[in-house]
């Protein structure tokens, strides 16, 4: 049999360079030429994702981005569909936590025309009320759908339990059903006023593209859009209590849907590199220490996991997996096991190697269409980050040692404050994990 | 568009080779599909196929448990495999220059798997699929329904009657006899397709798959493809309600269609698309936005080759918006579709938006790999990628018509409805 080969010479790759400029009225534009593509993407970030609504409103940055694509003041939801989609263009317009996006890809031929459009939506958007209601109960009915669903309720449980009530984290960043029934197209319609304007603005255009014609387009469609928004509030997120185990009963579950974790870190922390790679080490990658224990050794799961979601703010760690319910107890100490014995001593080179290498190498294959190299400048856009980010990122993965790992490990990983959340059938489950002590119990009954 | 470039070669143990070369960026894919799926399993062995996907990540001769992954990742490469109703699927993409070490990995364990497998990684992996299985079906909102949905469509004895993830009965039965003999049976050079697209030298890799598969013997007697007849219709309509822990009721329906790669078939895909892709589409504008009579709705056919293939649709109800009530609005939209046929518009709009999305689905080198190794296994033509939207603009209103009264019958169609649990009596 033929031994493994030894690999050839890498071929060098650079991240595409791009061009930022920014227009009178404070629009930022990111233009990356890529002129071997068929296709272009363009993004539109705005800074009016939830943490720039207030919590009475909680959900208003989610359905105004959504109801921007049902039409414009010219073209109703049912006109503007049809003129987009007969392009070949599918506008979407969604928020998170830290910014609302509108945007599409699409064969360069149809730029000039989708750009006109994308600008005329975002400038002179419909804000039907008709419409408003019905992505209002749709709205509702999904949140409905999410807590008959295993992992979704447990995502939705973690944050409101893991933080302490006043912080906005503590929900999902499309509102709770709370709030979003008591809003209205008029909050709408003052969100938009409000917080979309170029001044908090990025437009960001990767591929089939001529710069110069490009440039000219943007300002032509966008360069008169006037008015100013202010930009996000700030809050920093403090955790609920220290370590205890949170029951969500699910009559019938055949799994257990485990949800343990605690503060992370925010899209700023110096920490930032090791605390990469030190999660994809312990559970974000196949052959990570979560996913070789509780899968390919004790066939527990399909699947165990552990990442940070740095925001502005400070977000939340999380491991994860769902696990058959008889095992739900010996899977929680095992995950515990992990976090404990990644706290404990430094990686040994060989599996530190192996996970840096990956980050590393998979670089070029993140950055393989043009839509994502558009999401690679957002983080620029978003986060200030320097224009550089990405020719140093590979660059600051290779610095990362196994002390560092262990360093941050020490830091981040703190099994002793983590909430233990299962969502599964307490009728099963209770007694076990009451016997177990791993924290103090509480059950939650979601009937 | 752009014409994907096509080299074919075929090794003398059978092995079809296609070769995709595109040099834009330092990024190689690998792709080999085997002629062997959840269709080619024996009653009783439900799951199989699928199981067995997993035993390949196990180690081989020359590969350790797990470090199939490890020394791809390790490379800067992301793989996974995937088993469905005709074929099973393994892929790999990773630098360049790291070619020889996925074609090393996926040699080793075509022809040398069986040293390498033990009863405790066949126990584990059996624990794996079935928690795979309770998070996929048994413990997810409306789970089980393609497996129901097939149940009904085929009969009982048809291939396609069982569902790819299997039963929990048969994953508990499977032994490593049956390892045993389902690779020797199935996992042979002959009975593959090896793509591989990117950017990488012509002959250099022509001499790399010569010496790493080569050698590797072909099964002289690989039995005869399974007998996948079935009528063309059902001949009777099919209902079936389950109650599942579910808030909103959704309405399932499918029909027998003919199969993948007809010109029928394309017919009913941009027919699919018509009713519901994006938001002008029929469904979506009308019983989402107009009437509001549904919280959602979504319409696709089943790429599959054996015998029929299916056109299938879910809509799940508005609270308030009695099944009936519903159900009657999908099917006149069906039914006006098929009577009065797509305008211009329609075509126009659903064949703008397949460009796109075939544009896009080609820019990356993992999804052009794996179509061509699709494309010469089901049929023995990899140039069909170059017709992904020829096929498509070629469909004019009339096969849409036609395509649609032909299989859209209710004596062709299966409702499969489920309600909550705690409003069903």
């Amino acid at each position: 049999m033929i031994t493994r080969p030894v690999a050839g010479a890498p071929r060098p790759y650079r991240f595409p360079d791009f061009d930022h400029q920014r227009l009178d009225n404070g629009l930022g534009v990111w233009l990356v030429p890529l002129p071997d593509r068929e296709l272009v993407s363009i993004h539109l970030l705005t800074d009016a994702g939830a943490a720039s609504e207030d919590e009475e409103h909680a959900g208003i940055a989610a359905l105004t981005a959504q109801l921007l694509v049902t039409g414009t003041e010219r073209l109703d939801a049912s006109a503007f569909a049809e003129t987009t989609e007969r392009l070949g263009i599918e506008v979407g317009s969604e928020s998170s936590w830290d910014s609302a996006r509108a945007g599409f890809t699409a064969l360069g031929s149809k730029l000039d025309d989708g750009l006109a459009l994308l600008a005329e939506m975002l400038r002179t958007p419909r804000l039907d009320p008709g419409e408003f209601d019905r992505l209002k109960s749709e709205r509702l009915n999904d949140i409905l759908q999410a807590r008959a669903d295993a992992g979704r309720l447990a995502d939705e449980s973690f944050l409101r339990e893991m933080f302490a009530d006043d912080v906005p984290y503590g929900r999902i960043s499309a509102g709770r059903p709370e709030t979003i029934e008591t809003l209205t197209v008029d909050d709408a319609r003052a969100f938009h006023a409000g917080h979309y304007a170029p001044n908090v603005a990025d437009i960001i255009i990767a591929g089939a593209i001529t710069p110069d014609l490009t440039r000219e387009a943007v300002e032509r469609h966008l360069g008169d859009w006037e008015g100013t928004a202010p930009t996000h509030r700030t809050f920093e997120p403090v955790q609920r209590g220290g370590r205890r185990v949170v029951l969500i009963d699910r009559p019938g579950s055949v799994q257990s849907e485990l949800r343990v974790g605690h503060l992370g870190i925010n899209r700023h922390d110096p920490r930032y590199f090791p605390a990469m790679v030190m999660a994809a080490l312990l559970g974000g990658v196949f052959g990570s220490r979560l996913n070789l224990r509780l899968r390919e050794e004790l066939g527990y799961t399909y699947g165990a996991r552990s990442s940070f979601d740095p925001r502005r703010a400070t977000g939340p760690f999380i491991a994860s997996a769902a696990v058959q319910t008889e095992v739900t107890v010996d899977a929680i100490r095992e995950l515990i096991g992990q976090l404990e014995r990644i706290r404990e001593s430094q990686p040994d080179e060989a599996e530190l190697a192996e996970v840096r290498d990956f980050l590393v190498g998979v670089f070029p294959l993140r950055f393989e269409t043009t839509s994502g190299i558009a999401s690679a400048i957002e983080p620029l856009a978003v986060y200030d980050q320097r224009h550089d980010w990405w020719q140093r990122y590979r660059a600051n993965l290779e610095t990362v040692g196994a002390s560092d790992v262990h360093r941050v490990a020490r830091e981040l990983v703190r099994p002793d404050e983590a909430l233990i959340l299962v969502v599964g059938d307490a009728s099963t489950l209770r007694a076990d994990l009451e016997a177990a002590e791993l924290g103090p119990l509480e059950v939650v009954s979601t009937t | 568009m752009a014409q994907v470039p096509i080299q074919r070669h075929l090794l003398d143990n059978g092995l079809r080779v296609v070769l995709s070369r595109d040099p834009r960026a330092p990024l190689v894919a690998v792709n080999l599909w085997y002629d062997v799926g959840s269709k080619h399993e024996k009653a009783g062995k439900t799951g199989f196929a699928h199981l067995f996907e997993h035993m390949m990540f196990q180690g081989s001769a020359n590969v350790e448990k797990g470090q199939h992954f490890s020394l791809v990742q390790a490379a800067g490469g992301t793989l996974n495999a995937s088993t469905w109703l005709d074929r099973t699927n393994y892929f790999e993409t990773l630098p360049g220059h790291e070619l020889e070490l996925a074609l090393w990995l996926e040699a080793d364990r075509m022809a040398s798997l069986l040293p390498a497998m033990t009863q405790e990684k066949l126990d584990n992996q059996r624990d794996v699929v079935k928690n795979e299985r309770r998070w996929s079906v048994d413990n997810q909102p409306y789970g089980s329904w393609d497996e129901k949905m097939q149940a009904l469509v085929y009969p009982v004895g048809h291939p396609y009657h069982h569902s790819t993830i299997g039963s929990m009965e048969d994953l508990s039965a499977a032994s490593l006899e049956d390892v045993q003999d389902f690779f020797a049976t199935w996992y042979a050079p002959n009975n593959a397709v090896l793509t591989v697209a990117g950017d990488f030298e012509t002959d250099e890799a022509l001499a790399m798959i010569e010496r790493h598969f080569g050698l590797i013997p072909a099964n002289a007697s690989l039995p005869a493809p399974p007998d996948m007849t079935v009528d063309s219709l059902l001949g009777e309509e099919v209902r079936e309600t389950v109650a599942d822990q579910v808030p909103l009721p959704r309405i399932y329906l499918a029909h027998r269609i003919p199969v993948f790669g007809t010109d029928a078939f394309d017919a009913l895909d941009v027919a699919a698309d018509i009713l519901g892709a994006g938001r002008a589409s029929r469904l979506y504008a009308n019983l989402v936005r107009e009437q509001q009579v549904a919280q959602d709705a979504s319409v696709f056919v089943f790429p599959i080759v054996g015998g029929a293939s299916m056109f299938a649709l879910w809509v799940t109800a508005r609270p308030g918006v009695s099944i009936e009530t519903l159900e009657a609005a999908t099917l006149a939209e069906l039914d006006g579709l098929a009577s009065r046929g797509p305008s211009d518009a329609d075509l126009e709009r659903v064949n703008n938006l397949h460009a796109a999305h075939v544009a896009g689905m080609l820019e990356r080198i993992s999804e052009r790999a794996d179509r061509l190794s699709m494309y010469t296994c089901l049929f023995d033509q990899p140039e069909r990628i170059n017709e992904e939207t020829s096929r498509w603009t070629a469909v004019d209103a009339d096969r849409v018509t036609d395509a649609l009264r032909a299989s859209l019958r209710p004596e062709n169609r299966v409702t499969l409805t489920y309600v909550p649990a705690e409003a069903a009596s």
